[in-house]
């Protein structure tokens, strides 16, 4: 009995040795990978945050609007990007070092997760563009209503904004593969349900100024009713 | 105004010879050419020593001058020397000036239009060049009040206290200078490193007000450009002003040290034309004031200190009909914008037309006080305002050397 135990318990520990054995090879190539990944992080780091020392990325998105200005170095723009450049070599290179083990699970999961991990990166990219494009062209079109002189200018900067947001939102889902024919119709319907919102901003707002503007470009057309105010809106002042 | 008529009838005529260069700005050739004749016809017997040659310029990709036997059919819709700089495109007046280095021309200029008939101006023009030996001769016009008030309401004032000299229709798109301040522009190293900027009106004015070149001013009559449509006020705006705010950056070490002003020899009889109608729409301004102020504040608040912005909340908050933006406040934005457009505090274009409303409210105090106001007053008025900015420097000194510093 006491033989027989000791043979089953031999066999079992000769079994899991020879496993390891088999394994050992592709654990070292898979810590080889994650030091090279974790080098290539730091490296990939590095070359991101001069690019954008570089280009001084940081003043720029202020300037623009895109970024925030505070004092909070640690939310930086250059940060974040370092960040997520860092974080996204080493999350690859954990996923590709796993894949060398060989084990079934793994390779499948693996597999899955390369062949996305492109599309979804560009998906994020395409969408954090989005946002920024988001917050110029409200500061622009913000700038441009107050300049025309029209009440309801927070809501129609606003109203773009998040017209960009939406269409950067519909065009990296759609790239994600998120959603099939979900995304466009709900895009189709918020993106139609903002513009008629635009409009009767627009509408109300400004009508006035519309309505001096259709005078001016169709002066024959007596169908618009106008109010009876002067041609030039300023009053008699030339600036240049 | 009652501008200084500088009388030099005493000089030498004998000294009056040389060859005088004149470019005319694109017209159709049949104006182009009857221009031409009656400039060169008053010229030659207002100097009779001098050869005058005048050309036409052409707009484009690549200025030139040209016969105006050869001008084209139709005249181009954009103002070939003010247009040059803001389109990113060659310079004509740089073109205007290697012709003149290339003739040797005594004293060149760069003319949009004839002027007034019954005045001499071209002997205001080219006289002091001629006669008394200035480089640099500024047109300046009779104009309505109400007119030019971007001129009126920020470049008088800054490039006055910035360069200490009150040359006041600083703005303009014609120059005559002498062909040793041809060669001393053609020179600057500017038309390498900025061609886009360089050649510009102000980039011009400012090269010779920071420089140590004879400038004066000529008063020429009545205004030229018309009156077409009013330009919007923030393309203006950015159009006129951002140019100067760039001139600031390019002569910072000498605008720092100069102080007060001094007047510039004037020739010509020059004031504001009278018996203008008045009829500003002054509760438009006022509103477009407080819109902005209810909307842009935030974005004002990277660009204007603490102080300012209360000033401004509480000009805003007064009864219908009585909010302005006073000269020592407005005196004080206009550095600040000028210091948030070196540091690129905001994208430069919405930085300067996000001034308009601030600009709006100034004019529609402006517009109060010299609605009563004859010629002289309103010269007074634009006095008053230009001690504010002098007064004021110091302000824009501190501001612009410790940009981060809201309260200096």
């Amino acid at each position: 009995m006491w033989q027989n135990t000791k043979r089953v318990f031999l066999d079992s520990v000769e079994h899991i040795l020879n496993a390891a054995a088999q394994l050992l090879p592709s654990v070292l190539a898979m810590l080889v990978i994650f030091i090279f990944t974790l080098v290539l992080a730091i490296a990939v780091r590095s070359v991101v945050r001069r690019l954008c020392n570089k280009l001084a990325l940081d003043r720029r998105l202020r300037e623009w609007g895109v970024a925030p200005v505070s004092s909070d170095s640690w939310a930086s723009p250059t940060k974040l990007l370092t960040r997520i450049s860092f974080w996204t070599v080493l999350l690859l290179g954990l996923f590709l070092g796993l894949s060398v083990l060989d084990t079934p699970v793994a390779s499948a999961i693996d597999l899955r997760i390369l062949e996305y991990a492109p599309r979804l990166l560009v998906a994020f990219a395409m969408f954090a563009i989005a946002v920024g494009i988001a917050r110029v062209v409200e500061r622009n079109v913000l700038i441009g209503a107050v300049n025309m002189g029209m009440q309801s200018a927070r809501l129609i900067a606003l109203g773009a904004r998040w017209l960009v947001v939406l269409l950067g939102a519909a065009i990296a889902l759609d790239h994600a593969g998120v959603g099939a024919s979900v995304v466009p119709l709900a895009f189709g319907i918020l993106f139609g349900g903002i513009v008629f919102a635009l409009a009767l901003a627009v509408g109300l707002g400004a009508k006035d100024l519309v309505a001096r503007s259709l005078q001016r470009r169709f002066p024959d057309a007596g169908s618009v009713e106008a109010p009876p105010e002067q041609e030039e809106p300023r009053g008699g002042i030339h600036h240049v | 105004m009652s501008a200084t008529s500088t009388g030099l009838s005493a000089v030498a005529e004998s000294r009056a010879g040389g060859e005088i260069l004149i470019a005319l700005e694109a017209a159709d050739r049949r104006s182009a050419t009857d221009s031409a004749a009656a400039i060169r016809a008053r010229l030659s017997e207002r100097f009779s020593g001098c050869n005058a040659t005048v050309l036409v310029t052409t707009a484009g990709t690549d200025p030139a001058l040209v016969d105006p036997a050869d001008a084209p059919d139709v005249p181009p819709a954009a103002p070939t020397l003010a247009g040059a700089a803001i389109a990113g495109q060659p310079s004509v007046l740089r073109t205007v000036l290697e012709e003149a280095d290339r003739r040797g021309a005594r004293a060149a200029a760069l003319l949009s239009a004839a002027h007034d008939e019954s005045l001499d101006w071209l002997g205001h023009l080219f006289q002091p060049i001629l006669e008394a030996d200035f480089d640099f001769v500024s047109p300046s016009y009779r104009r309505n009040r109400f007119d030019g008030m971007l001129n009126t309401a920020i470049v008088y004032p800054l490039v006055r206290s910035l360069f200490g000299r009150r040359l006041r229709q600083p703005t303009g798109s014609e120059a005559a200078f002498s062909v040793t301040l041809a060669r001393s522009l053609l020179a600057q190293p500017a038309w390498r490193r900025d061609p886009a900027y360089a050649g510009s009106p102000a980039w011009l004015v400012g090269s010779i007000l920071a420089g140590a070149c004879r400038a004066c001013q000529a008063w020429l009559g009545r205004w030229p450009g018309g009156a077409g449509p009013a330009e919007d006020a923030s393309h203006a705006l950015a159009r006129i002003v951002g140019p100067w705010f760039h001139e600031m950056e390019r002569h910072a070490e000498r605008w720092q040290r100069v102080e007060g002003s001094e007047p510039v020899p004037t020739f010509g009889q020059g004031a504001a034309l009278d018996g203008e109608r008045s009829d500003v729409d002054v509760a438009a301004l006022e509103d477009g004031f407080r819109l902005g102020l209810r909307e842009l504040e935030s974005l004002w608040g990277l660009v204007l200190p603490p102080a300012t912005l209360l000033a401004l909340r509480r000009a805003a908050a007064a009864p219908a009909g009585k909010a302005r933006v006073s000269d020592p406040v407005w005196a004080r934005i206009v550095y600040d914008f000028a210091v948030a457009y070196s540091v690129r505090a905001v994208e430069r274009q919405q930085l300067l037309r996000s001034m308009t409303p601030l600009y709006l409210g100034w004019v529609r105090g402006f517009v109060e006080d010299v609605r009563e106001l004859d010629a002289d007053g309103t010269e007074e008025r634009v006095e008053a305002l230009c001690g504010w900015f002098e007064r004021e420097k110091r302000y824009g000194i501190a501001r612009w050397r410790w940009p981060d510093n809201f309260n200096p």
